[in-house]
């Protein structure tokens, strides 16, 4: 919260503030090749991103209450993240996101069959979802 | 390891789509390595890329074109003490940060 009230401080007066992040969404865990997408399961969200996100989302509505700023925009587009195998998904998942996304052995099971199966150029990937939004201050 | 990430440039591309970075001063708050900076920085007037992560700026800074040296500034700093005046940017950026 105190940090949108800098930045409504810093920002000349109908200056934007553009909020660009990840939400968190049960994102979709893909098999893509040139040939064919399949989606083989979802990631689990971990209490830590939800929590985030609430607390982003809660700071930003306050924000909008207080008068500071007013929404113009807002739209969600996917952000792939792709490896070459599901082993090495599975490995970033574990080092870079571990508090804030599971992968259950069931999803990866299914990702890997389908990977083994897939053509060569097969990639395993997670659409994460992004939020943007366009605001001014008023 | 060979991980890829947003091959299809869809952050750029709603970037874009979402503000007019021409001549604009611009704060990015959480520019990290400057990943995102680099791909609106050279529009800019002037950006200033805030980050906590002090080795994190060490490699924006190193990463910073030369012919950008004069108006993208890097400073440690954490958003919730903001080491500008007041009015000081057209555009501030939430990078992945709030």
């Amino acid at each position: 919260m105190h940090a949108l009230y800098e930045i409504q401080r810093v920002l000349r007066s109908d200056g934007i503030l553009i909020d660009l992040r990840s939400i968190s969404d049960r994102w979709p865990i893909e098999v893509e090749s040139a040939r064919n997408i399949q989606v083989t399961g979802h990631v689990l969200d971990l209490p830590a991103s939800l929590a985030d996100d609430e607390a982003a989302n809660q700071a930003i509505a306050q924000a909008a209450e207080k008068g500071w700023f007013s929404k113009e925009q807002e739209e969600f587009f996917p952000y792939y993240y792709s490896w070459d195998s599901p082993d090495e998904m599975e490995d970033f998942i574990e080092e870079a996101w571990e508090d804030y996304i599971g992968l259950d052995e069931a999803t990866m099971q299914a990702t890997s069959s389908v990977w083994a199966l897939a053509d060569a150029d097969a990639r395993v990937r997670v659409r994460t979802k992004m939020l943007i939004t366009h605001w001014r201050k008023k | 390891m060979t991980l890829q990430s947003d091959i299809e440039r869809n952050e750029t591309k709603y970037l874009h789509k979402f503000a007019d970075f021409t001549g604009k001063r611009v704060l990015e708050i959480g520019c990290g390595e400057g990943r995102l900076t680099w791909r609106y920085a050279p529009e800019t007037k002037l950006t200033a890329g805030i980050d906590p992560d002090h080795d994190a700026l060490r490699v924006a800074i190193i990463d910073r074109p030369s012919d950008l040296q004069d108006k993208v500034l890097f400073n440690r700093a954490n958003s919730q003490h903001l080491p500008f005046a007041n009015e000081s940017f057209d555009l501030a950026l939430l990078a992945w940060s709030l």
